[in-house]
């Protein structure tokens, strides 16, 4: 069994004292920022990720998965307690999540979603083990031309994604992909749009893109805001189910966790689009006679969303860890981090790093399970945390953000980057442009020239090259299907729907 | 010509501006042939694509009535505060040291919030800066100025 040993070595390196310290650390960091309203796991990654650079690659990558983790725990806690999604895929978390909590039933439904992920995280722990070496085999086949397409479908995947317009995603994407592009061309040598500013030669610092755009511009549009926010802190109850909700959410979890893990794989998907998904398929199920309604506090509602967005998140690992290629806004920032300890993302990953590779997973699992210990036992501090009121919160964020972003390369100059890209971040959260479709275009900027290069290259400068190779076909079309698929009228309505409802 | 979708519409304008200048300024690097492409091919492609996106856009926001299409109020004193108290960071980090920045970025920072209190900004600014030096100094080991530059050299 190759699947076991390979297990065997991850749990080896896992299970050492120092890593399980690291995803402890990760996880309970994760949480008590994604607790935070208005700061959702990207932002949360992006500001604590500084503080991995000193680890050595293994344990920074592990603690980073933690911290990710946690986050999106953190951010369910504040849906169902404040009605406030601390990010995209706990939104429909909030519709019965909250209603919970006002009926007094707040811990039955944190108590749901931690148990309800857990299960989830562990199934698709196990998926991730078993996909990785046959689409690892899959991706050395894989020639520039195949990568280029693929890129494609992905970048297509979030356009379909994005909430709100899709030509708005499109231009985010392209707009994301042109600033990946700014500094020394590879090929050439020549300092691309530098503007003469010495630091651009090397490029825009990926944290500074992602702190300015996810952390500083949320921050300004939350201290805007005036209104005041109820957190349901008074009675929390127990954390257990009872009998009747136990039966109710059982299933629930079943679907969700198996919908996530296959929707998690796509690309573009994740934890967004799993949760929506299994939301409407609980809904469906339920049909209208569901006790007590949906949206009134029905904990399938709750149940089947969180497992999903949970396995969701663990799934679109697999595309990142055997193809280097991010699927999502936060794959971006762990591939973004692989780099920065010089790990060069891809197929090679598995085998030239071993360890890390199979270390990763199965701390994936045993992160899952060090959020359910410590998240049932300490719900209590994360409420208090949630009373601390904004004011407080921000400044210390901002602070910890400059620190951050001043020590990847000790120098100031990636702070005023931040600044800019803050200040751009603010424009399009009031033009309404989603953001990160942005991060992705960025991050796959340089692989997609690179790779459309030296396929134009080798096919010497004939661009049927990628409708001539049939895996690079298989992809395009796919991707061409997408778009058909998200433009069919019915498919429009339906998706504009489904936002709206959780907007 | 009435401006129906404020929000697209200027979306649209934003990304012809970034498209034509990200085009535009390609025009001074190699453009290169198909086959071998030079620093400038990609980014006109994308330059290019990019403007065309956004004229389908903006055009977009003059044909129809988007819902919520209006674009809200920029509230620019609370984006001065935040942004203006991180570059004052930045600036006097040198030679004023974490600490003191540190105390400036969060007082001043606070300023942006509507409920802003003296004494709390305050007492959140000292307990930022013990524990700047608590975690990140002596905890990370990071290597940031910790000190103003004066006092640092007569230690």
């Amino acid at each position: 069994m190759e699947l076991l040993s390979n297990l065997a070595i991850g749990f080896d390196t896992a299970l050492t004292l120092q890593n399980l310290f690291y995803a402890f650390a990760g996880c309970l960091i994760g949480t008590l920022i994604g607790v935070l309203p208005g700061i959702g796991p990207v932002a949360t990654l992006a500001m604590l990720l500084p503080t991995t650079y000193a680890l050595e690659p293994t344990s920074a990558l592990i603690m980073l998965a933690g911290i990710y983790y946690g986050a999106q725990y953190g951010g369910s806690t504040t849906a169902i307690l404040v009605n406030l999604p601390g990010e995209s895929s706990s939104v429909v978390t909030c519709l019965d999540g909250y209603q919970m909590a006002r009926q007094g039933r707040a811990g039955a439904a944190l108590g749901t979603a931690a148990i309800g992920s857990f299960i989830a995280g562990t199934f698709a722990t196990v998926l991730i083990a078993a996909f990785a070496s046959p689409l690892t085999e899959l991706a050395f086949k894989f020639g520039p031309a195949e990568y280029f397409s693929l890129m494609v479908l992905g970048l297509i995947g979030a356009v379909v994604l994005a909430l709100g317009s899709l030509v708005k995603a499109i231009g985010m994407i392209v707009l994301g992909l042109l600033l990946g592009l700014v500094g020394t061309d590879v090929n050439s040598g020549v300092a691309r749009f530098s503007l003469d500013i010495p630091e651009l030669t090397d490029g825009i610092g990926f944290v500074a893109v992602a702190m300015g755009v996810f952390g500083f511009a949320e921050i300004i549009a939350n201290v805007e805001k005036k209104g005041h926010r109820e957190v349901l802190t008074s009675k929390v109850g127990s954390v257990m189910p009872n009998v009747k909700e136990m039966k109710d959410a059982a299933p629930a979890v079943v679907r969700g966790t198996l919908l996530g893990s296959i929707l998690g794989i796509l690309p573009g998907g994740g934890a967004l689009l799993a949760a929506f998904a299994a939301y409407a398929v609980e809904k469906k199920l339920a049909g209208p006679n569901a006790d007590p309604p949906f949206g009134n506090g029905n904990i399938r509602g709750v149940a089947g969303p969180e497992s999903a967005n949970n396995s969701g998140a663990q799934t679109s690992f697999i595309p990142m860890l055997t193809l280097g290629i991010p699927s999502n806004a936060v794959m971006a920032l762990m591939i973004g981090a692989m780099t920065i300890h010089n790990i060069q993302p891809g197929p090679q990953v598995m085998t030239s790093n071993p360890t890390l590779f199979w270390g990763l997973i199965a701390s994936m699992w045993i992160g899952n399970l060090m959020l359910v210990i410590l998240n049932l036992p300490l719900i209590g501090l994360w409420i208090q945390l949630l009373k601390v009121p904004y004011r407080l919160l921000y400044p210390a964020v901002l602070g910890f953000c400059c620190i951050g972003v001043y020590s990847i390369n000790n120098t100031t100059f990636d702070v005023y980057m931040t600044v800019v890209f803050g200040a751009l971040g603010y424009l399009f959260y009031k033009l309404r442009c989603e953001p990160a479709p942005l991060i992705l275009g960025f991050i796959l900027g340089p692989m997609m020239e690179e790779n459309l290069r030296r396929a134009m290259l080798l096919s010497r400068g004939d661009p049927t090259t990628f409708v001539t190779r049939p895996l690079s076909l298989g992809l395009l079309l796919a991707a061409l299907a997408l778009l058909v698929i998200v433009t069919l009228p019915a498919v429009k309505s339906k998706r504009q729907e489904a936002f709206q409802e959780a907007a | 010509m009435k401006i129906r979708n404020e929000s697209d519409f200027w979306s649209g304008v934003m990304f012809i501006a970034f498209g034509l200048f990200f085009a535009v300024f390609a025009t001074r690097y190699d453009f290169g042939t198909a086959q071998r492409m030079g620093p400038a091919y990609f980014p006109t492609v994308l330059g290019g694509l990019l403007a065309l996106v956004g004229v389908l856009v903006a055009l977009s926001g003059l044909g129809r009535a988007g819902k919520g299409g209006k674009v809200e109020k920029f509230h620019f004193a609370e984006l001065a505060w935040v942004l203006g108290a991180v570059v004052l960071y930045a600036v006097i980090l040198r030679w004023a040291g974490v600490l003191v920045s540190m105390f400036a970025l969060v007082v001043i920072s606070s300023f942006a919030s509507h409920e802003f209190r003296w004494n709390q900004a305050i007492i959140l600014s000292i307990v930022m800066a013990v524990i700047t030096y608590v975690v990140f100094i002596m905890g990370l080991k990071l290597t940031i100025p910790v000190l103003p530059a004066f006092l640092e050299n007569q230690i």
